[in-house]
């Protein structure tokens, strides 16, 4: 009994080593495992027949011989399933190079308003609020409000855009008219940045622009010094590149800060040398803008800095031609 | 304005400054320093050569073999010049001296050698073989340079007689707008004894003698727009050319030599800043009116240019005629010429502003407008004149001053002086400095400091008084630039931890913009504020109902805009060429001609697509989608755009929370034409100012449904004037058990009838209390069927 068992599972090994598809492996188990015809099931009714001891003993291996069968024709099964879908799969085979066609269509967000919101978002960071502003406001608070007097050559309408009609109103030259106007509004201390569009009367070229985007900020505060612009200046700006940044500062003029400078930030151009390139105006506020938003410029100073953002941006991606930036032509703005 | 390191070497020693650190410093500290240019890089082993012999080269017709005398000796050279004769200066190369040859771009250094058979000890150089193409243009290739009006010794390095061995500097002119002191190259020398440490010569002409050949007078008739007037008269003069070092430094910061007289105006000018001018003292009467032009007064001017003047312009007459425009350029009625033996210096303070306004208006802008812009120092007129003086008996012998010293003064200085506390120095800069330092740098610029138990006293120069300097911020300044603001510290303020408060625009701004260009594929263009009054006619508005710029940059858009679509639409029109499908979006500031203050920050969208005859839908939905919330709504109405250029059958306002807030449209076919667009424009406008400042719901949350819906579909043909939302409408209100009503398909077509479309929803029914039976669900569709049969006429579809 036993070594007809022993052969059984020999024939049934061979057998199974050859199966090659789940049809012959069904066919195989049946011819095993059929209730009435399958050899294994035949070999176990003939168990009946044995005595009771040798039932016992020849039934313990049969059953192990059976569970050997069957694990095997289990782990052929899943074998076989696996190779049949191996098979699809590479029968389905794409190109993955290919784009999805018809193509969904991306926007752009243009890349002063990417520069813009970076900046504003370092400068939240570091405390300040973020306000709106008139763009066409009074030469009061474009020019008289910043200690520029009236005969300044800024206020000439060969640099700024004056309203037929009504000569006291003026596109802003820069964003620095909200100076007096906030801080009259929110009082001190304050720290506040207000980025928006500014107007030169300029003719268009290459590198000139009547219309562009400024950055300004302002801190007041009591106790306002030259290191505490350096040190603000130096932060904002490493925000701003994501890394420590060098910068110097150096004389510069402008109307409403005293003293005022200039900003240069250091970096290294397409041959590896350091140079320094001027990035922004900044300065102390003038006593009399201070004055003029009802402050005792004794008791409040204020540091104030102002960006361009055309040239940072154009310097960064080597834009040849500033006229890009409001061309609205789909091949620039798709770049960025 | 260009700047030569010998020449500030007359006022301070910068020996050993290298000429990188001096214009890294003056940069930092003073002015910016845009470039420094080494000159005569070529002129080494170059020197002034006499020519002593000719003679033909035995072998070849066009060469020459020429015997030059170097101070040291003789050499002999072969010398294809074309110009080279006996007794003629040269600038002679010697072995070793590195030229740049003809096409070539290396350089090419002299060996002895043999050429056609003659031996040859350097060469007699063109201008353009030693780099001085510009001093000496050459006329033609085989013209040598003809020194002979040099009188310096035979062998002088070409280098020291020409002041080629100098470093000039370039000033960014506009780093200097407000520092009228340093618009001459003392002023600038008066900044480096500052930087260094250095003494500083003092500038002192010597005093004028009066003259009395001669009775000059001058009649100043507005002394705010003439401060000061000074003349000289001198006689004796002989007109030639100015010696060659006076040349040579001219020439080293551009200015080109023209004779001794106006070289003489153009050095003090570039000495100490001061514009001067010589009239020809033959020419013009011995009264001399300082008054405003007359209207229409004509007057032909040095530049070869006729100027007609307004009343707003200043002159300077005599009895009879203007003879120059005050502070901008000479009368050519006057000018100086080659047989001019007497002279009428003129030194002089004009009011800054009217020489900028006069320049601007008559369009010419000289080296002596652009100083007096800057509003001098009405003392420097006498100093000037003083060395302009000392300079022409220095070069004419024989020449002298001839009349009476004019001075008409009539200005007054604040030069304070400005109390400050030395503490509020270190105050506002936030670096304890010693005082001593600070007294220093303030001498050193000029300053008169006393000092007081702390208190500093400090009076300012003149030259610093006229604008510059007035409040003790301007003190602090001065300290802190000469101290180096690379010396102090960085600090943060301190600041209480409270929050910034939220700008809610902004923020709506930023969401709108990124789901528009990454959740909807639209592009963000910025467009400009100013619009043509040929886009306005073509979207059907008034150019009347418009701002208007007094003076636009381009005549062509001098309209402030009150609507974003209308520059919209060109850049559609343009990107519509090369793309098939065009999506813009712009937000921005427009304006209102009613109420000026105004100023709403605007969103408009665009969008058109080849073959597309209805876009409106791709917009109404990029723009519910943007919004994103579920209190915005599209209003249909009917036919009332209220704006010409919006087709009135494709018009939807967008409202919020029952605020009006904008539209949604299509652009009108006859607008669409007139822009020259191919396919239907899909267009919105939102104004952000007014969404901004609605009190919007914060979102909810509906729990998940427990028991399972069922969805059946209807498709029904109605009238082409029935609305979805109003079916909708009606389905949802049937029955509380329908809760969703979903459009899946709309088409129309001749089968139909041509005032008919087709629909067809998904309608989805659920109860919160058990599962919905199919008996249940069919009573209520065969009643919304009813409904929709009774209430739009509709033909239910099976």
């Amino acid at each position: 009994m036993e070594n007809k068992l022993k052969k059984l599972q020999d024939s049934f090994v061979k057998q199974l080593k050859k199966v090659g598809t789940l049809n012959v492996l069904e066919e195989l188990e049946q011819d095993f495992f059929a209730r009435k015809t399958g050899k294994m099931s035949l070999v176990m009714k003939e168990m009946k027949d044995l005595s009771e001891d040798m039932r016992k003993e020849v039934g313990k291996t049969a059953n192990e011989i059976k569970q050997i069968m069957v694990g095997g024709i289990e782990e052929k099964k899943q074998e076989l399933k696996r190779k049949k879908w191996d098979d699809v799969a590479k029968a389905e085979k794409i190109d993955v190079t290919q784009p999805l066609v018809p193509r969904r269509e991306q926007g752009n967000i243009h890349t002063i308003t990417q520069a813009m919101w970076h900046m504003e978002d370092v400068a939240k960071r570091m405390g300040f609020m973020v306000e709106d502003g008139p763009e066409l406001d009074s030469d009061y608070y474009c020019f008289e409000a910043l200690n520029i007097p009236a005969y300044h050559p800024a206020r000439d309408s060969q640099d700024t855009f004056y309203i037929k009609g009504n000569e006291k109103m003026c596109m802003r030259p820069h964003v620095s008219n909200m100076q007096v106007r906030l801080l009259k509004k929110y009082g001190a201390p304050l720290r506040i940045a207000y980025p928006g569009r500014v107007y030169r009367n300029e003719a268009l070229d290459s590198t000139h622009e009547h219309t562009f985007e400024q950055f300004e900020a302002f801190v007041v505060d009591k106790n306002i010094t030259v290191g505490h612009l350096i040190g603000v200046m130096k932060e904002l700006i490493s925000g701003f590149y994501g890394k420590e940044m060098d910068v110097r500062l150096r004389p510069g003029y402008f109307p409403f800060v005293e003293p005022g400078f200039e900003l240069d930030i250091k970096y290294t151009d397409v041959n590896g040398n350091e140079k320094w390139m001027e990035m922004l105006g900044c300065g102390l506020m003038h006593p009399n803008v201070i004055r003029e938003a009802g402050l005792d410029p004794a008791e409040y100073q204020g540091l104030a800095f102002g960006i361009g953002f055309d040239r940072l941006v154009m310097l960064k991606y080597h834009i040849e031609d500033i006229r890009h930036l409001r061309s609205g032509d789909l091949r620039f703005l798709k770049q960025f | 304005m260009l700047i030569s390191k010998n020449w500030l070497s007359d006022y301070v020693n910068l020996e050993k400054v290298t000429p990188e650190d001096l214009a890294e410093k003056l940069t930092i500290r003073t002015v910016e320093i845009e470039g420094v240019s080494t000159l005569g890089e070529l002129l080494h082993n170059v020197v002034i050569g006499l020519v002593n012999k000719v003679e033909k080269h035995p072998d070849a017709d066009r060469l020459k073999v020429c015997h030059v005398d170097i101070g040291n000796g003789e050499v002999q050279v072969v010398c294809g010049g074309s110009n080279v004769t006996k007794g003629m200066k040269v600038a002679l190369g010697k072995l070793g001296a590195k030229v740049k040859w003809h096409g070539e771009e290396e350089l090419i250094e002299l060996k002895k050698t043999k050429i056609r058979g003659v031996e040859s000890f350097g060469m007699i150089c063109a201008s353009e073989e030693i780099g001085l193409g510009e001093l000496f243009p050459q006329k033609d290739e085989k013209e040598i340079i003809d020194l002979s009006h040099l009188d310096f010794e035979i062998g002088t390095p070409l280098m020291k007689a020409l002041a080629q061995d100098d470093v000039v500097l370039e000033v960014d002119n506009k780093s200097m707008t407000h520092r009228p002191d340093l618009w001459g190259h003392y002023g600038i020398a008066r900044e480096a004894s500052a930087i260094y440490q250095k003494k500083l010569i003092e500038y002192k002409p010597a005093k004028i003698k009066a003259g009395r050949k001669r009775k000059l007078s001058a009649k100043v008739k507005d002394k705010i727009l003439c401060p000061r007037y000074m003349a000289v008269a001198m006689s004796g003069i002989k007109i030639g050319s100015s010696p060659s070092w006076m040349q040579s430094r001219l020439q080293s910061v551009g200015v080109r030599p023209i004779n001794n007289i106006v070289d003489i105006t153009n050095y003090v000018m570039l000495d100490i800043g001061q514009p001067m001018h010589a009239f020809d003292g033959s020419k013009i009467g011995d009264e001399i009116i300082i008054r405003n032009a007359k209207k229409g007064e004509g007057i032909d001017t040095l530049d070869g240019q006729k100027q007609t003047l307004t009343s707003e312009n200043l002159v300077i007459a005599d009895k009879n005629k203007a003879i120059a425009i005050a502070g901008v350029i000479g009368g050519a009625n006057s000018e100086v010429e080659e047989g001019t033996t007497d002279i009428v210096f003129e030194s002089a303070n004009f009011d800054s502003t009217n020489v900028r306004k006069t320049s601007t208006a008559i369009g010419v802008r000289t080296d002596s407008s652009s100083r007096f812009e800057k509003s001098l120092d009405p003392n420097n007129a006498e100093i000037a004149l003083r060395r302009a003086v000392e300079l022409v008996k220095e070069l004419i012998p024989g020449a002298e001053v001839s009349s009476n010293i004019v001075d008409e003064s009539n200005f007054e200085l604040n030069q304070g002086p400005i109390e400050i506390d030395f503490s509020y120095i270190e105050e506002r800069i936030g670096e304890s400095i010693e005082m001593g330092i600070a007294v220093n740098i303030l001498d050193r610029l000029g300053f008169g400091v006393k000092v007081k138990g702390g208190v500093f006293s400090v009076s300012v120069p003149s030259w610093r008084a006229t604008k510059d300097i007035s409040i003790a911020e301007d003190i602090v300044e001065e300290v802190a630039r000469i101290y180096g603001y690379e010396n102090i510290q960085p600090t943060l303020p301190t600041f209480g931890i409270k929050p910034p408060a939220n700008n809610p625009i902004r923020s709506l701004e930023r969401k709108i913009t990124e789901q528009l260009a990454y959740g909807q594929g639209y592009s963000e263009v910025h467009n400009y504020s100013f619009v043509s009054g040929q886009t306005i006619v073509r979207v059907g508005l008034n150019k009347k109902d418009y701002l208007e710029l007094d003076n636009p940059v381009s005549k062509e858009r001098p309209y402030l805009r009150k609507h974003l679509i209308p520059n919209l639409l060109e850049k559609i029109e343009m990107n519509a060429h090369r793309f098939n499908s065009v999506k813009l979006f712009e937000i921005g500031r427009t304006f209102d001609n009613k109420n000026i203050e105004r100023q709403d920050t605007m969103l408009a969208v665009a969008f058109t697509q080849k073959g597309n005859d209805v876009p409106f839908y791709e917009v109404s939905n990029a723009v519910t989608d943007s919004l994103n919330n579920k209190e915005i709504e599209i209003i249909s109405t009917s036919g009332k755009t209220g704006l010409p250029f919006i087709n009135p059958g494709r018009f939807a306002e967008i409202k919020v929370n029952g605020t009006d807030v904008g539209f949604v449209g299509e652009l009108h076919p006859a607008t669409q034409e007139a822009f020259g667009i191919d396919n239907r424009v899909a267009i919105a406008e939102i104004n952000l100012s007014v969404l901004s400042g609605l009190v919007l719901e914060e979102g909810s949350y509906s729990r998940l449904p427990v028991y399972p819906s069922v969805i059946h579909d209807i498709a029904l043909v109605v009238d082409k004037s029935v609305e979805h939302a109003q079916i909708v409408n009606t389905v949802l209100k049937s029955n509380n058990l329908v809760v969703n009503a979903e459009l899946f398909d709309v088409f129309e077509g001749k089968k139909l009838g041509e005032s008919k479309k087709s629909m067809a929803y998904h309608i989805e029914y659920r109860s919160d209390e058990k599962t919905l039976e199919t008996e249940e669900v069919g009573k209520i569709e065969k009643k919304i069927k009813e409904v929709l049969k009774k209430k739009f006429g509709a033909n239910i579809r099976d």
